[in-house]
């Protein structure tokens, strides 16, 4: 079967519905441990004890243009930005039934702490891999290219007993050990504080892109579904996405879909209101159209389309719950990772009514979007080896009632 | 019904969005056409990845990418080219920097490179620097998409947005344009 044939082939979704807890792999980052195994999401750990530390430097770059704030004078501005910052953490601390809720963990996030120091996040002598999370306005790091404005970099462990720096060693495979924010300073740019925002149209909504980068903070990838917060595009300079938090809707700026995402990562095992499961398999209509894609393992094939978008839309509102990157399984006693089609929707309200859709990332969203969730399948240092086969694009969509 | 108003909903969605989405934010880009990165980089090369090594250098994990060069189309480009960029997998961490371009070995791409302080190159403007090259199947005529095909990016000139990644080009075409860019005729090898 050729490629022709299968970009001509419509899907089929079978959809397996079943509304139970369960916890497990979504679109997020992900490794396969060191010591063999299924990939693991990278996350926070949350059961150690220990909070998550939390610094900004307030050495400001010499260009002041590129932070523009409503206030007047240096004490005042910092604040502005300290408050902007919040603002942005609230916002992913804010969502009901995660154990980062305000309340539910009271010794999640460490208090925001701020820092002089100019090169806090990363001054390439060999400090800034030291288990501090970090958001930096006033950088020399070497990694900024022509055209790079500001990039999150997290560090995550393989497995159990890494560490970093002064920080504990890690608990699990993915955990997340070193966040670092690190916005460009050489003043091409501007960002503004929503104060200042309306005042500096040419300027990016610094609230926008930070809780953005916190979403990559707390271990979530780039989503494809439009007005999600990780969706991967910005507001243009002037204007935000969403709405502004507010005091009742702290995590107002997120859409559901981040909240799923959220939830997915940091259940509250108390939470019996977003406690279902949608799982199921996605299918070419014809599934010859498989045969002709190279095997993914020793003996293995891909037996189902890889890389398609699943969504679950409410079905009395349409709104988009939850989006999931589709098309792969793993189960420990069986491994490698299996590319069948699977796919899993979690953290779904329950005693709601929804339709599932699957789609290709053909549009805006791309498969190099989500490199680093499908790039973690397969690892090519420990047995069994696999190789994450190509996103498969060339499908088209027709939904049918499942059987 | 479903089939349809999905289909309506879609559109909608994707009308709005090409109306408010920007740049790309986990790594955030500053818009660059075709000949703003030529202008900016020292060198465009087609070339090879023979090697990727991930390694700490200076309290951060690198990503070490070896390219045997196969034509410079700016620039005087050494034979084989070792690029830097920030991330990867080194010991027991992994480093994740999302818009940071990897590349496997035998890969063949198009790379706009600027020299680093450090004596070996990065990509300009990451992702948008990055053009993949593949073959038509049935033609065998060379074509490239940019890495970041479906990014929407500030023109800082009129200061909008737009989407402008370059995909499914073909190989010649994009040549043209760095060579009419650079003017560098003379710098093939």
């Amino acid at each position: 079967m050729n490629s022709s044939s299968l970009r001509a082939a419509a899907i089929a979704l079978i959809v397996h519905a079943f509304m139970a807890p369960c916890a497990g792999g979504y679109t997020f980052d992900s490794i396969v441990p060191a010591s063999g195994g299924c990939p693991q999401p990278g996350h926070r750990n949350l059961a150690s004890g220990a909070s998550i530390n939390r610094r900004w430097s307030t050495s400001l770059p010499a260009t002041q243009s590129i932070l523009t704030t409503a206030a007047q004078g240096t004490p005042a501005q910092l604040d502005e930005m300290e408050t902007t910052i919040k603002q942005a953490f609230d916002a992913w601390t804010g969502v009901s039934g995660t154990l980062l809720s305000i309340g539910t963990l009271a010794n999640g996030l460490a208090p925001l702490v701020r820092t002089s120091a100019q090169n806090a996040c990363g001054n390439d002598q060999g400090t800034n891999a030291d288990g501090l999370n970090t958001i930096c306005f006033n950088q020399s790091s070497a990694a900024f290219a022509f055209g790079v404005l500001a990039f999150t970099r997290t560090l995550t462990a393989d497995g159990p007993g890494v560490s970093v720096g002064a920080g504990a060693p890690s608990a699990f495979a993915g955990e997340i050990l070193d966040a670092d924010v690190q916005f460009r300073n050489d003043g091409q740019e501007k960002f503004a504080t929503p104060g200042a925002l309306a005042a500096a149209p040419g300027a990016y909504d610094l609230e926008s892109l930070l809780a953005h980068e916190l979403g990559h903070f707390f271990g979530l990838d780039h989503s494809a579904v439009w007005r999600a917060l990780m969706f991967p595009y910005a507001p243009p300079p002037g204007t935000f996405l969403g709405s502004r938090p507010s005091a009742q809707f702290p995590d107002a700026p997120l859409a559901e879909d981040d909240r799923t995402g959220l939830r997915v990562l940091y259940p509250d095992p108390s939470d019996t209101v977003h406690a279902g499961t949608i799982s199921g398999r996605v299918f070419p209509a014809n599934p010859f159209a498989l045969a002709a894609l190279p095997s993914p393992s020793a003996g293995g094939s891909v037996t189902g389309i890889f890389g398609a978008q699943v969504v679950a839309l409410d079905a009395d509102t349409g709104v988009v719950i939850a989006g999931v990157l589709g098309g792969w399984s793993c189960d420990a006693t069986n491994l490698p990772a299996q590319f069948d089609g699977s796919f899993r929707i979690e953290r779904l309200r329950v005693g709601r009514n929804y339709k599932i859709y699957a789609e290709p990332l053909d549009g805006l969203a791309q498969p190099t979007d989500v490199r680093n969730v499908t790039g973690g399948l397969c690892r090519a240092d420990v047995p069994p080896a696999c190789a994450v086969p190509a996103m498969n694009t060339n499908f088209a969509v027709r939904i049918r009632p499942s059987p | 019904m479903f089939s349809r108003r999905f289909q309506l909903v879609r559109a909608l969605a994707v009308v709005t969005m090409l109306a408010f989405c920007g740049a790309a934010v986990a790594t955030t880009l500053a818009h660059l056409s075709v000949e703003q990165m030529t202008s900016a980089a020292s060198m465009v090369v087609r070339a090879r990845c023979v090697s990727t090594e991930a390694r700490w250098q200076d309290g951060e994990i690198w990503t070490f990418s070896t390219f045997e060069t196969e034509e410079a189309w700016k620039g005087i480009a050494p034979a084989i080219l070792s690029v830097r960029l920030i991330g990867g997998h080194a010991g027991h961490l992994i480093s994740t920097v999302p818009g940071v371009p990897r590349f496997r070995r035998g890969e063949e791409v198009i790379l706009f490179l600027e020299a680093t302080r450090t004596g070996d190159f990065t990509v300009t403007s990451w992702a948008q620097g990055t053009f993949r090259i593949s073959r038509d199947p049935r033609t065998r005529l060379e074509r490239v998409t940019q890495d970041a095909a479906g990014f929407a990016f500030l023109d800082s000139a009129t200061h909008q947005f737009r989407e402008s990644g370059i995909r499914n080009l073909s190989l010649d075409e994009l040549r043209e344009r760095v060579e009419a860019a650079g003017r560098l005729t003379g710098s093939k090898q």
